[in-house]
């Protein structure tokens, strides 16, 4: 018998993938995007200061968004990847 | 979920009853329960109940898919709707997908929200939409049609997996359906919808994310104040996502409870600014880790305790239900909003 | 580059498949809410030797 697909959908247009260039992991600045849950200040603040031993971290920054139940606005995004090459973030809970 | 069959219709066995339901356990396409299987004519007869609806939907969040008209009727279909039903479905899955709803978020969190859908307006009678006695229950197949296509929709174009994509910690029975009417009928105060700014003759959809109904008990206070006073108690509650003062709450107001409001000369406006004052967490309930946590968030407390709505409208106040001293109180997910749609009525013909 | 608990690792994982994308990804155990510093030390740790991990390429 045919049926009509339930999970059917249409990708949107492909806005083209993101890609990353070559990082220098020693001297790149880096930024430390928590999701705002209870210690995922802590947690990266933490791998920060482990990387102290083996990179400079005075390039090393923390941003928050401002609820952990929303998106990040887009500035924060933009302002972001315009700073940094590396950003590492928090998820989980 | 089946990645595979990225077809609009799939050619697929004759089989009976029972197997169909395994079959469509088996691609993760049902909250649970049997379904109806959406052949290609039940489907079409589906679409008809929403003739001329051409506005085209965003993507659904996860998969970020655009549904097709005919994908979101298979779901109507499976979900056991009258084709008079599909309007409203198509409206609230509007209102979910509006960005301050927050459907990303909400279907993510461990949190056990799931979309409340209140219909206002003359589409309730028409469709039998209870919004009386036992209308957050069983017993009425739109509402619970409804409710069970929009969360259908969300977990098969949207690929709202439960335990993978949906994270709740308990999850709730509203995710199988949390449908129902305003009864306008019994309430003192002017419909929800007109409050919005639609017309009384317009089918109005109200998505919010949201807890199933938390029951207020109020059988001895014998006025207005009484009861907003037994009200804001309940809603005081420093384990709700209202905790955060980050989104809105519904009170729905038994019709006794409205009766006493409006004797009293409560007006909805006056409702809302009594609970925005008075419904507040004491600062002794809240633990001193959560008190760091909420000041780092930029929520202070006032005279000693912590407001749970972000302003007075962010209280929503409706009247259903049927007989006895009880209202309803339905917390947020909390980064969500109270989003109103129009439902668009099939074109002639 | 995102740490996430193991709880969460199918969420990235959906996420990332559904925009196409190949993510780093550090797993630590769950949950990291609600652990006290002793606790925490122990996720720390985790992340940092997932990230030195990441930086060797």
């Amino acid at each position: 018998m045919r049926i009509v697909n339930p999970s059917f959908g249409i990708a949107p247009q492909s806005e083209g993938t993101a890609t990353a260039g070559p990082v220098d992991w020693a001297n790149d600045p880096i930024i430390l995007f928590s999701n705002n849950k209870p210690n995922a200040k802590e947690l990266l603040e933490g791998v920060r200061d482990r990387l102290s031993s083996i990179r400079r971290v005075d390039n090393i920054d923390y941003i928050a968004k401002s609820s952990a139940s929303q998106p990040a606005p887009p500035e924060m995004i933009n302002e972001v990847a315009r700073k940094y090459r590396i950003a590492l973030l928090a998820l989980g809970d | 979920m089946s990645d595979t069959a990225e077809t609009e219709t799939l050619d697929i066995p004759e089989m009976d009853a029972d197997a169909w339901a395994d079959f469509v356990e088996a691609q993760g396409w049902t909250d649970g329960l049997p379904t109806v299987v959406p052949s290609e004519a039940a489907v079409a007869r589906m679409m008809d109940g929403a003739r001329g609806d051409n506005e085209p939907f965003a993507a659904i969040t996860p998969r970020q898919l655009i549904p097709t008209l005919q994908s979101l009727a298979a779901n109507a279909v499976m979900a056991g709707c009258r084709p008079a039903y599909f309007p409203v479905v198509l409206a609230a899955l509007r209102g979910v997908l509006v960005a301050d709803y927050n459907l990303h978020g909400s279907l993510a969190t461990t949190h056990s929200c799931a979309p409340m859908v209140m219909v206002n307006g003359p589409l309730r009678q028409a469709l039998n939409i209870n919004c009386g006695t036992n209308c957050f229950g069983q017993g009425w197949r739109a509402n619970a049609a409804i409710g069970r296509a929009l969360q259908l929709v969300l977990n098969n174009v949207g690929g709202a997996k439960p335990a993978i994509m949906d994270r709740s910690t308990f999850g709730s029975p509203a995710k199988y359906t949390f449908c129902f009417g305003e009864n306008e009928e019994e309430s003192p105060f002017a419909p929800y919808h007109v409050r919005q700014g639609f017309r009384a003759e317009e089918s109005v959809v109200t998505v919010m994310s949201a807890e199933p109904n938390h029951n207020l008990n109020d059988h001895g206070s014998t006025t207005g104040q009484g009861l907003l006073t037994t009200f804001a108690g309940a809603i005081a509650s420093p384990a709700a996502n209202t905790i955060y003062a980050k989104g809105p709450y519904f009170i729905i107001l038994g019709p006794e409870h409205a009766a006493t409001l409006a004797r009293d000369n409560w007006t909805v406006e006056q409702i809302q600014q009594f609970l925005y004052d008075t419904a507040c967490v004491p600062l002794s309930q809240v633990s001193v880790e959560n008190r760091r946590i909420y000041e780092e968030a930029g929520h202070f407390p006032e005279n000693d305790a912590y407001k749970v709505a972000p302003t007075p409208e962010d209280i929503h106040v409706a009247v259903a239900g049927g007989a006895g001293k009880h209202s309803a109180w339905i917390p947020s997910f909390g980064g969500t909003a109270a989003i109103s749609i129009r439902v668009k009525p099939p074109a002639a013909g | 580059m995102v740490i996430a608990t193991e709880t969460f690792r199918p969420l990235v994982m959906a996420q990332a498949k559904a925009r196409k994308l190949e993510p780093h990804l550090i797993v630590v155990k769950h949950p990291v809410g609600g652990l006290n510093v002793t606790e925490l030390e122990e996720r720390i740790n985790a992340a940092f030797e997932g990230l030195k991990l990441e930086m060797k390429g």
